[in-house]
């Protein structure tokens, strides 16, 4: 009983704990690996075409993201960044319909481009998601130039995978 | 000596605390990582909830190994006893929480899907990375889960059950990837990912550090070998091993260990047995029964033979005595640890030996048992016979010992004697820190 009652204290000092530093945030599937709803449910309903809707929250979102990512590209000062120019791949990231790997064209410090190299397509309507969703990521990489990005509503795991293989790539290119 | 460590518990209140802050950072992990769309609609909770389920056995499960991993330190101040009722708490609502995470999840992701259970099973595994190890990982695991249960244990050999028992941690290793590449609180989260990997890691070098490596070399060390095998009685045999600076292992009468005899077909398997008499330097010594497939084999033991340890374990040990009447309760061959136990115990204490045996010659050391009743003055009471004769109720052992009530109990034998003089003891108004108990299935870890 007593012990069952130190545990249970133990518990809650853990909780308490990561609470106290970063206190739970609720909110609709962000780029930061929060989402977890299989991403095809939407897919008829609410899907990729609703692009201003997800543009229009993305410092909601976006304020998730530092607490992992160290957020390399505000930090930086422009001079310094500057002067890379070139492509980068970032690492593969898995997610529950396949791998993401973003590749990123910078120009003068600026990301002028950006691709899927690779993107869930082992089944069709993964596949037919992917093809929706990227051109989507693509654009909203290109707005943010960083990994800011809200993600694809009704592609939360490509979004995801999307952002984890963007930091990297950012992170390769040092911006 | 050890014996005033022994039985000191404060440390399962500071285990008690350390737990329980691991389970409220795992618990964290989810409660950070999971979002409003998690639980709108009805598959998505039935997903979530498999993932809470996952964090939470997983844990159990590894807590549960690292419980019976043998660090000395954790031993001596919480107990070997505790630790191994600990691990069995644990046991099944690991597996009761992997379970369910296993049948969650397919039926949440087979919703999503519209498709059959066993078609989303499939798809999961082909699609997933690691999906087929995690799905053989439960296989592993459930079954040393339902050969555990009580009534399954009993139909086997502690052999075939310890073989089993052996595969959660095949299973535990084989899980673990599946839990990092697609574990949404893992994903785009270092640092859960950090802790998830921190604490399977720690755990490993833990077991491989305090099961493997320490043992190997305190075995080598102490040079043990066979040095005579006897034969005791019908079906039992003591087994007398010879060693170098046994003394320094800090073992007494009432303890045991994981003796593992190096000869063909032996090595693999190690067995728990009580040491039947108090250790010196140079000795040790077992008795066994012919009840395992092993017990059946010691005949069969080489003189010569190395012998790998672990131990000692235990805290069935004269230093818990509080009073100064001591009553000793032994059920067939387990006698032999309270016979180790008489050579422990000192002049002043006044002892009453109940020896429990179905037939005559289930009593074995009998001589032993005399000649050292005779030298300290203890009374030996041989009560052979049918359980009808025999009851073991307050009321019967006071027959035997008129100060039961104002004694120190301890007890060894099948697990209905045990649970018989427990009761007993309660009747008798005998507080728990006075009834030391060491049932044989206690050993199996």
């Amino acid at each position: 009983m007593k012990r069952g009652l130190l545990i249970g204290v133990g518990t809650l000092g853990g909780l308490g704990a990561v609470f106290a530093i970063t206190p739970p945030q609720f909110g609709t599937s962000g780029p930061s690996g929060l989402s977890a709803l299989p991403g095809r449910a939407a897919t008829t309903s609410a899907p990729v075409a609703e692009p201003t809707k997800a543009a229009s929250a993305p410092t909601k979102a976006a304020s998730k993201p530092t607490k992992s990512s160290t957020a390399p590209v505000p930090a930086q000062t422009p001079t310094a960044s500057a002067r890379i120019t070139g492509t980068f791949d970032g690492n593969t990231s898995q997610t529950r319909w396949g791998p993401v790997q973003v590749r990123i064209v910078v120009k003068d410090g600026k990301i002028v481009g950006a691709s899927a190299l690779q993107s869930p397509n082992g089944d069709r309507r993964s596949a037919d998601i992917s093809r929706q969703a990227i051109p989507y990521l693509v654009q909203e990489t290109l707005a943010a130039q960083s990994d800011q990005i809200s993600g694809v509503s009704g592609a939360s795991y490509t979004s995801n995978g999307w952002f984890t293989s963007l930091q990297s790539a950012l992170k390769k290119a040092g911006l | 000596m050890s014996s005033q460590t022994i039985g000191r518990r404060s440390g399962a209140d500071w285990a008690s605390i350390v737990l329980g802050l691991g389970l409220g950072l795992t618990v964290a992990m989810f409660v950070e990582t999971t979002t409003r769309e998690d639980w709108s609609s009805v598959y998505a909770v039935v997903t979530s909830i498999s993932r809470i389920a996952a964090l939470v056995g997983s844990y159990f499960a590894l807590i549960g190994l690292v419980l019976v991993s043998r660090i000395s330190w954790v031993e001596k101040s919480v107990g070997h006893d505790r630790l191994v009722i600990w691990h069995r708490k644990l046991g099944p609502y690991s597996l009761y929480l992997i379970t369910a995470h296993v049948l969650f999840v397919i039926f949440g992701y087979a919703g999503v899907d519209q498709v059959p259970l066993a078609v989303e099973l499939w798809r999961m595994i082909l699609r997933f990375p690691w999906m087929l190890p995690a799905v053989i990982a439960f296989v592993f695991f459930a079954m040393a889960g339902v050969t555990s249960y009580k009534k399954a244990r009993a139909k086997m050999s502690y052999e075939t059950w310890w073989t089993i028992h052996l595969y959660t941690y095949l299973a535990i290793a084989l899980s673990f990837m599946h839990q990092i590449l697609t574990g949404t609180m893992f994903i785009g989260h270092p640092l859960n990912k950090a802790f998830w990997e921190f604490l399977y890691i720690y755990s490993a070098a833990i077991i491989i550090i305090w099961r493997f490596v320490i043992p190997t070399g305190r075995s080598l060390r102490h040079n043990l070998k066979i040095e005579k095998i006897v034969k005791e009685g019908p079906g039992v045999t003591s087994i007398i091993m010879k060693g170098r600076k046994l003394d320094k292992l800090g073992a007494q009468g009432g303890q045991f260990f994981g003796w593992r005899f190096m000869q063909k077909g032996q090595w693999w398997i190690s067995h728990p047995y009580s040491l039947s008499a108090a250790p010196t330097d140079k000795y040790m010594r077992v008795t066994v029964k012919e009840l395992g497939d092993h017990s059946k084999m010691v005949k069969n033991l080489k003189k010569g033979a190395r012998v790998f340890f672990e131990g000692p374990y235990g805290t069935f040990v004269a230093a818990k005595a509080s009073k100064g009447h001591i009553v000793l309760v032994g059920g067939g061959v387990g006698i032999t640890p309270l016979r180790a136990l008489l050579e422990e115990f000192d002049e002043s204490k006044s002892i009453d030996v109940l020896f429990r045996a179905s037939k005559e010659e289930d009593l074995v050391l009998r001589n032993e048992l005399d000649e050292l009743a005779d030298a300290r003055g203890a009374r030996v009471h041989y009560l052979v016979g049918s359980r009808k004769v025999h009851p073991m109720d307050a009321k019967y052992i006071r027959k035997y010992v008129p100060a039961f009530a104002d004694s120190d109990v301890y007890v060894c034998g099948p697990t209905p004697l045990v649970e018989a003089v427990r009761e007993a003891c309660r009747d008798a108004g005998i507080p728990k820190n006075r009834f030391h108990d060491e049932a044989f299935e206690f050993h199996s870890v």
